[in-house]
């Protein structure tokens, strides 16, 4: 009886340890995001209250209005949307293809060499490239321009998708195009055919996540663009902070129009994101 | 034939953009590239200048303390959650939605975030340190507190990476080892120490590798949060090439700098994946 006790004694400690952790764990990731939002809502008087005021005292938008009319932040946003919408739909296409080869005729030692250098390039510090496609799309007058971006971009997605959509082709079995291809149908219609449509929820998961990747990315943003012409949403919004070094109310709106689309995004399809964000390396 | 030619968009695309820029860097690592004039051959002198370069030595030395502390705080934090929450409870959904949201915030907008709550004006971080301690810290103009400021980002960030990717690896380990050295009557701590471990290694190894090389060649968070400073005292790696090829214009030193954070990346990761295979055979 007494061991009994003692044992569910145990448990509720080790209950409200976990509860605890669970809340705190919370908070600690939750009050910074809500952090960014409050302030985002706030006048520029308020901002410097003190203490700081846990809600908006007078809630108002005014930090997202003056970031569209007089930042320009509208243009930014466009420009994040035609270059990574452009780069997530080449490198789809174009590494699907090396996928399904990989993934269908992937047994011979060529195909071997290629799928390690398939995925070699994932390995490089972008730092160790950034130099020479400066220099290189400098010359082709493709700096501060789309295409440069979409290009680089893409190059950069492909890696995943192949590794990605490889892994995907290979979850459907091969009966189903060799029975099409009995009946007549060539490869790439058996391609187009069945192995497309089989593998949409891959093709689904793999765009999400390289969408992320490429809407976030800043580093070569940076480098390769630089005026609301061109220039992508981190690169837009981390260019407010050295112009107004005390806006905080407008540094923070810009936060929020860069982060909550994505994060809204990814909270319903988070299932397929834990996927690619750990490369596979659990299931 | 067709296996080749449907890989063939993907093999143009990294040589265009992978391949041909990395011989360039190494081709530009041997140059100078004086304003006005073409570049100019210079052989190794880069390379000799860089040994002799306490700059570099130092941004190396902050890459690897931010890189080391950031990765082994995280694990350590990841590990222990993962293990406290590795049966299933009802709140499970929630806690996994929740921390996948820092991980998909861009790495620029964490960088605002934070200097949200670590400004002197009205952050909340300072404000917080100076109710408790009576003492206007501002961290991010300390040469000491700098760096550390830099690493909780991180932390805070990237801790539930190592938790997501450990507690996979956790949930998916077999069940009958754990229940037979239940029965006999082996601690806690020894399964943990002797069963858990053991076979999560693989999982380990591969969320360390990924998180280290990731930290490594950090960018985003440090440009926005103290550009390097105060002085040189959060100049990462990846921020001062940045710097000397971008605003300083010597793109050939630039070149040799990335080539020798490269090798080093290189070689770290094939020593991991090495020392990894070796041991699991």
């Amino acid at each position: 009886m007494s061991r009994w006790v003692s044992n569910t004694t145990k448990k509720r400690f080790w209950f409200l340890t976990r509860l605890t952790l669970l809340l705190l764990a919370l908070i600690i990731t939750l009050l910074p995001v809500y952090w960014l939002v409050n302030t985002s809502l706030k006048s520029p008087v308020e901002v410097f209250a003190s203490p700081p005021t846990l809600f908006p005292q007078n809630p108002m938008l005014g930090n997202y209005v003056s970031l569209f009319y007089r930042r320009r932040l509208g243009d930014y946003l466009l420009n994040s949307l035609i270059i990574v919408g452009t780069a997530v739909l080449l490198s789809l296409s174009v590494g699907s293809l090396a996928a399904y080869s990989l993934a269908r005729f992937g047994k011979s030692r060529l195909q071997q060499k290629i799928n390690f250098w398939v995925l070699a390039p994932r390995m490089i510090p972008p730092v160790a490239l950034v130099v020479p496609l400066f220099l290189i799309l400098q010359r082709l007058g493709l700096i501060n321009k789309h295409l440069g971006l979409i290009l680089v971009y893409t190059a950069f997605n492909l890696p995943f998708v192949v590794w990605m959509m490889r892994s995907f082709f290979q979850e459907i079995p091969v009966d189903l195009e060799e029975a099409a291809m009995v009946d007549g149908a060539s490869r790439l219609r058996s391609f187009k055919d069945i192995a497309l449509p089989l593998a949409a929820p891959g093709l689904a998961a793999t765009s999400i996540f390289s969408l992320i990747i490429t809407y976030n990315e800043f580093f070569f943003a940076l480098i390769l663009t630089s005026t609301p012409a061109a220039a992508t949403l981190p690169v837009g919004t981390a260019a407010l902070i050295g112009k107004t070094q005390t806006l905080y109310g407008e540094m923070a709106a810009a936060g929020v129009v860069a982060a909550v689309p994505l994060v809204i995004f990814a909270l319903l399809v988070q299932r397929h994101l834990v996927r690619g964000l750990t490369m596979g390396a659990v299931k | 034939m067709l296996p080749l030619l449907l890989i063939a968009p993907t093999a143009i695309f990294a040589l265009a953009v992978t391949v041909l820029p990395l011989g360039y860097t190494v081709l530009a690592s041997l140059q100078e590239f004086p304003l006005v004039r073409p570049p100019a051959f210079v052989g190794l002198q880069n390379y000799q200048n860089l040994l002799h370069d306490a700059n570099f030595r130092g941004s190396l030395g902050t890459t690897l303390l931010f890189t080391v502390s950031a990765t082994g705080i995280e694990f350590v934090l990841g590990l222990v959650l993962a293990l406290l929450l590795k049966e299933e409870f009802s709140l499970q959904g929630i806690i996994r939605s929740t921390l996948i949201i820092p991980m998909v915030i861009a790495p620029v907008v964490v960088g605002i975030i934070w200097r949200l709550l670590y400004n002197t004006d009205a952050g909340l971080f300072s404000f917080v340190i100076q109710s408790l301690f009576g003492t206007n810290l501002s961290v991010l103009s300390s040469t000491t507190l700098a760096l550390p400021a830099l690493i909780l980002v991180d932390i805070w960030e990237w801790t539930p990476f190592m938790f997501l990717i450990l507690l996979a690896g956790i949930q998916s380990l077999p069940q009958e080892p754990f229940e037979a050295a239940r029965v006999d009557g082996a601690s806690p701590w020894n399964i943990f120490l002797h069963l858990t471990l053991p076979m999560l290694r693989p999982v380990i190894a591969v969320a360390l590798l990924i998180r280290a090389l990731d930290a490594f060649t950090v960018f985003d968070q440090v440009f926005v949060l103290t550009q390097g400073g105060p002085g040189t005292a959060t100049e990462v790696a990846t921020l001062m090439i940045y710097k000397t090829a971008f605003r300083f214009s010597q793109f050939g030193y630039a070149a040799s700098m990335a080539i020798f954070l490269l090798v080093l990346v290189a070689g770290f990761s094939a020593g991991v994946t090495r020392a990894f295979k070796e041991r699991s055979v």
